[in-house]
């Protein structure tokens, strides 16, 4: 029971700080489709919101949402300027198939590799499908998981927070 | 009473100005899985103590002083872990935590952390919740860019189990030389080296022919282009003792080595690759006694199969796992490790093209053949010469073919369909072969903008082991934070009637932001349960199921 209590105290302890809470995207490396070390936010989009999708070639959800965010991308990205980036938590044992993979659907979205889940775990992510949206390094939503047409609602708010173009 | 008392102390005195001070970007996240297990009249009632088990995790991440990263993840397994978790995991403790410098050239950690050289071969530490396993390291790590093209990095410590420490050590060192600069076009070379020691605690005479310190190397060397793409790396391992049937031998002596060449071809809308791999005796525990746990702990380093990670119920009934050992269980069933290779093909029929339809088709295609190493074996002489290239029994064959298509905006489908060879005898040492091939039909229809059903359709086709399977599977989302699942796998063309099981499940998941609520009840499924490249024995098992993620703040 004494344990039970501590972690109580703990959780409602966290609760009570109105603090700054994580909202910046961390600095680390990962890497690009084709090996090289780069940090996490030199990827940052400048022109406009930057979205990361966590997602992985066995994770059926993601590849669905990454599909439908692809035929409408040209237009996000005309309207909005926004830039999604597909982060592929696929390890050893799949990370090979990225990349004919996403050349295979034709995806135009730029790829990073988190091949140990280093961006992952320091963002606390479960499970992929994961999406975060930012302006600059600055964390603006955090979204789990995905269903169908939820691409739309994303698309809403990254309509609300941009810098519209003419 | 008396923590409770100096956790009040601790609230008092770090009140929220000195706090915000101190900490910046502070990150708590909350995950929690608990079971209450059910006896079934069908698979058994449950033998073990408490039938309320839960695993929980309490993550906090901050920034001390603007320069500092700090982390401490505490867990608590109360009453008692979820089944199949390791022993090693009870009560309330601090699982990890670390301090982390990092500028652009130098990154610094003292205390745990997961580390991956090359592709994992010689050494991988990573977590994962769902099978319950953390095998990082306690110790220091420094990663230095000397500059554009090399970097470094080093690092020593003691590997973690449950939550306590493998006596022995690990220190490894690994450098990667970005040679693409030297190409004059946008190609990219990179050069890899690394070493890894490991220490196992348990001194050892040199009279048996092998080392306290088992020494790894590995090379490695990729190289891509706009649409070629090749890599290879060659690892060895210095002599060290097998260990069959929990001993640790003192005759049985032997080296390792592994082969990976992987190459491909890209273009808008294909992608083709080829992988080969032979790997011979590469198991490396951090403590030898602890080779074969089937809690993952103290493993070292990461040979996953290299076949398709499938997604459905009946396509991972049997499921290939690595052989990546040496075992000699009786003269007829010898084996040192593997040699195969996995091909694949993604293809995109472009919009209106021949079998394209209005919005394109994929297609993927996945082959995968896995032999036991040949060469010259012998049973009672502890002996074994292996061929380079040489196939041995074969383990595993697989096939399967994946088309998704879209046939309107509001129905799409994806059709798989899959043959198998699975050779239960040598792969997991029991008996057996199994051939097999599975349909799938996976159906979404978008009822609206927010609301949509999924429905799915499975079958698997065998004359052996437990014949005929059968899945149906629905699910409907009520918008995009609320869905239901229901779902059924029967087991209807088993031989033994009592053995005719209907596993059903059903299950209900809220999603908002970043937090995560799920409910489920049912019938789980025993046989290999696998999450990323790793799988574990599990057995049947009833009840509920209650999961929580939750982002603190």
């Amino acid at each position: 029971m004494k344990h039970y209590t501590i972690l109580f105290f703990l959780l409602f302890n966290f609760n009570l700080i109105e603090l700054k809470s994580q909202d910046k995207i961390p600095n680390l490396y990962v890497k690009t489709i084709d090996g090289k070390p780069i940090r996490t936010i030199s990827t940052i989009n400048s022109e406009g919101l930057t979205i990361y999708s966590f997602w992985a070639t066995w994770c059926i959800p993601c590849i669905v949402e990454l599909n439908a965010i692809h035929e409408v991308y040209d237009q996000w990205t005309e309207e909005t300027n926004v830039k999604l980036i597909a982060v592929a938590l696929d390890d050893n044992r799949t990370k090979r198939r990225v990349k004919p993979f996403v050349s295979g659907k034709g995806w135009k979205f730029e790829i990073l590799l988190d091949e140990n889940q280093d961006f992952q775990r320091a963002l606390n992510i479960e499970n992929p499908p994961y999406t975060i949206v930012t302006d600059g390094i600055k964390i603006l939503q955090k979204r789990n998981g995905y269903k169908p047409g939820e691409e739309n609602d994303l698309f809403e708010f990254i309509l609300k927070n941009s810098k519209q173009n003419d | 009473m008396k923590n409770i008392f100096y956790l009040l102390l601790f609230n008092i005195f770090l009140s929220n100005s000195i706090y915000a001070q101190v900490f910046n970007n502070l990150n708590a996240s909350f995950q929690s899985n608990s079971n209450y297990y059910l006896d079934d009249k069908k698979t058994g009632d449950f033998n073990y103590d408490n039938r309320f088990r839960s695993n929980n995790y309490l993550n906090f991440k901050s920034t001390i002083f603007d320069k500092i990263d700090f982390e401490i993840q505490i867990e608590s397994y109360l009453p008692a872990a979820v089944i199949n978790y390791s022993p090693n995991l009870k009560r309330t403790n601090v699982s990890t935590f670390n301090f982390k410098y990092n500028t652009d050239k130098l990154n610094i950690t003292l205390g745990n952390f997961y580390e991956q050289f090359g592709s994992g071969i010689i050494l991988r530490t990573w977590e994962d919740k769902n099978l319950g396993i953390n095998n990082s390291i306690r110790g220091g790590r420094i990663r230095y860019f000397i500059n554009d093209i090399i970097n470094v990095t080093a690092l020593f410590g003691n590997q973690k189990k449950g939550f306590k420490y493998s006596k022995g050590y690990l220190m490894g060192i690994d450098s990667e030389f970005d040679l693409s600069s030297s190409l004059n076009n946008s190609n990219t070379l990179i050069i890899g080296i690394s070493y890894l020691g490991r220490n196992d605690g348990t001194p050892t005479t040199n009279l048996y022919g092998y080392k306290d310190l088992t020494n790894l190397f590995s090379s490695r060397i990729d190289f891509s282009s706009t649409n070629f793409y090749s890599n290879f790396e060659i690892v060895s391992k210095s002599k060290d003792a097998i260990v069959q049937f929990g001993d640790v031998s003192t005759t049985f002596i032997k080296n390792g080595s592994s082969l990976l060449f992987n190459s491909g071809y890209i273009k808008n809308g294909l992608g083709i690759d080829f992988t080969f791999r032979r790997i011979e005796n590469m198991s490396l525990f951090s403590e030898r006694r602890a080779f074969g746990n089937i809690y993952f702990e103290s493993v070292v380093n990461y040979l996953p199969a290299l076949t398709k990670q499938h997604d459905y119920s009946l396509t991972n009934i049997y499921v290939y796992q690595s052989q990546p050992n040496i075992s000699f269980q009786d003269p007829k069933m010898m084996k040192s490790g593997e040699i195969g290779f996995q091909f694949d093909l993604f293809y995109f029929l472009e919009k209106n093209a021949f079998l394209g339809g209005k919005y394109g088709t994929n297609v993927s295609i996945n082959a995968s053949i896995w032999n036991n190493l040949k060469g010259d074996y012998d049973y009672y002489e502890e002996y074994v010469n292996t061929n380079l290239f040489g196939f041995g029994e074969k383990y595993f064959y697989e096939f399967s073919i994946e088309i998704r298509k879209k046939w309107s905006k509001k129905f799409e489908s994806i059709f798989l369909f899959l043959d198998q060879y699975y050779n239960k005898k040598y792969i997991e040492e029991k008996y057996g072969e199994i051939k097999s091939s599975v349909f799938v039909l996976d159906n979404t229809y978008k009822i609206n903008n927010k609301k949509s059903l999924r429905f799915e359709l499975q079958h698997l086709n065998s004359k052996d082991d437990n014949k005929n399977w059968a899945a149906i599977g629905l699910e409907y989302n009520f918008n995009y934070a609320l869905s239901l699942y229901v779902m059924d796998t029967y087991n209807y063309g088993n031989p033994i009637k009592e053995d005719k099981m209907h596993y059903y499940n059903t299950g209900i998941s809220y999603n908002k932001g970043n937090s995560r609520y799920s409910l489920n009840y049912g019938r789980q499924r025993g046989g290999y349960f696998c999450y990323g490249g790793i799988c574990r024995y599990v057995p049947d098992s009833t009840g509920f199921s209650i999961a929580v993620t939750k982002s603190l703040f």
